[in-house]
């Protein structure tokens, strides 16, 4: 079929069916002589006006697919195909499944609004006071350099109007297509003319989601461009880092992130007052329970089990809290990143490993290549 | 100055000492803390707890300031003030780096964290 779609091959289109040009082989011009005898024209049982061959500019073209059933059925016949149509079509009208639900995730604006600004400088100078969230994104905007797509996107994200006109038709049941008129055209017309249809019933299934769609951005029509353009980098990246704390998607579970802070380089000291310098880390919280703090990143430490990703830090009367609230994050992380950070004792060598050597018959975790 | 820098490296000239003395208190591993300022001749003799006492003991905070003063002394329950990385002792001097506004006024900076220890681990030799 695709083949048939991208070919220049000449097609015939009669009351909504395909017909294809009829192979020239001398049996078959033997059974077209027969069929095409005055008076001898098959007829078609069940659409009698329609015929099974017809003849347009001295050639015969045979009766093949209904152009509907194409359509209806074009996401089993050419699923990439589709796809990329649908997916082209619902970033037009920056319709991607991520956009709209952004402006509305819950996890996200408690990052974003109660928790990040926590762990980044937001004023300067000596006042201290709470930004609001229109300031939170100002400060974002400052410190982040959003890629200039994201601000196109962003201007038609606040132009409802193409959507309304969509969502309008639809309810109207205007938004239609017309079948391409009678006659001879090439492949590649017809399947131009599929595009358009396909495109066309995208957005028809998509109006539950346009009408959801065009709520959201009538609530953000106001809102700054540069705002609307930070907001369209998020959905996309799903990461953010400022100042050393960011967030990023939580591959595992759709809709959830791990927030975390860098730990910066710092010393421990073991038994024998001998320092020890850990290089940096991100200490992260996942926004699914367990709300318990790790470290990302291959890592060692007297607090982590072994030398690998994702472990967990080993804490004392550490009781994880039971639910996602900013405070709780917050608390968190802090004791994260105080127990990597400060609460190794070399007197008392607690945790899984201690930083100078012992004599244990059980080979542990060696720390040698971080003394100084 | 990085936080792994344990040392008292701070080297600051006889002229420099007259500066005005900036003290942050942060609570935790947050971004910010609060803030004094000391002129000179206020500070200088004094340990540096002291003054830390003596500004979250300040009146007339706003209310972002008193909700930081909160935090700093929520951490400070069996918590300690550390400053480049070690228990604060001794004066303000000692842990201070000259600094400048934009403006280009010079002035002594010391920021203290109010830490809550967090042991962790499960083994203890002791």
């Amino acid at each position: 079929m695709k083949r048939l779609l991208d070919s220049d091959l000449e097609l015939v289109v009669e009351s909504n069916f395909i017909y294809l040009p009829l192979l020239f082989d001398l049996e078959i011009e033997k059974e077209i002589q027969t069929i095409f005898r005055p008076g001898k024209q098959i007829e078609n049982s069940v659409q009698p006006d329609l015929k099974t061959i017809i003849k347009l500019k001295e050639k015969y073209f045979i009766k093949a697919l209904n152009l509907y059933s194409l359509l209806e059925n074009y996401e089993v016949i050419n699923a990439y195909d589709y796809k990329r149509l649908r997916n082209d079509c619902l970033l037009k009208y920056q319709l991607t499944g991520e956009v709209d639900g952004i402006f509305l995730d819950e996890t996200l604006r408690i990052i974003l609004f109660q928790v990040m600004p926590h762990f980044i400088r937001k004023n300067r100078g000596l006042i201290r006071k709470k930004l609001s969230d229109e300031e939170i994104m100002d400060l974002i905007n400052k410190k982040i350099n959003i890629p200039g797509k994201y601000h196109k996107n962003a201007e038609t994200f606040q132009d409802v109007e193409p959507l309304r006109k969509i969502l309008e038709s639809l309810e109207n049941q205007t938004h239609s297509f017309k079948p391409p008129e009678n006659g001879i055209l090439t492949g590649r017309k017809l399947r131009d003319w599929v595009h358009d249809a396909v495109q066309v019933n995208v957005l028809k299934g998509e109006h539950l989601r346009i009408a959801k769609a065009l709520k959201t951005r009538k609530q953000f029509s106001q809102a700054k461009p540069e705002h609307i353009a930070t907001l369209l980098y998020i959905a996309d990246t799903r990461a953010l880092e400022i100042d050393g704390f960011g967030f990023t998607r939580n591959n595992s579970y759709k809709g959830e992130y791990f927030v975390y802070k860098r730990t910066k380089e710092y010393v421990l000291k073991d038994y024998y007052a001998r320092s020890y310098l850990f290089p940096e880390c991100r200490v992260a919280v996942s926004t699914y329970s367990p709300y318990k703090p790790f470290v990302i990143e291959k890592y060692k430490h007297p607090f982590l089990l072994g030398h690998k990703t994702g472990q967990e830090i080993c804490m004392k009367d550490f009781v994880p809290p039971n639910e996602f609230k900013a405070e709780n994050v917050i608390r968190t992380l802090e004791e994260g990143l105080t127990a990597m950070r400060y609460g190794y004792n070399g007197r008392k060598r607690n945790g899984y490993h201690s930083l100078d050597k012992m004599w244990v018959h059980i080979p542990t975790i060696d720390f040698e290549d971080y003394r100084i | 100055m990085t936080d792994t820098e344990v040392k008292k490296t701070l080297e600051i000239d006889e002229a420099e000492k007259l500066l005005p003395l900036v003290l942050e208190i942060i609570p935790g591993h947050a971004a910010e803390g609060l803030i004094d300022i000391y002129e000179p001749g206020s500070y200088e003799g004094k340990s540096l707890r002291k003054l830390c006492d003596r500004t979250l003991n300040k009146k007339n905070l706003s209310i972002e300031e008193q909700l930081i003063v909160e935090d700093v002394n929520r951490q400070l329950k069996g918590g300690k003030f550390l400053s480049r990385g070690q228990e604060i002792e001794g004066t303000a001097l000692e842990y201070a780096v000259s600094e400048q506004t934009e403006a280009g006024e010079k002035y002594l900076y010391v920021p203290i964290r109010a830490i809550k220890p967090q042991e962790g681990g499960i083994r203890t030799d002791d």
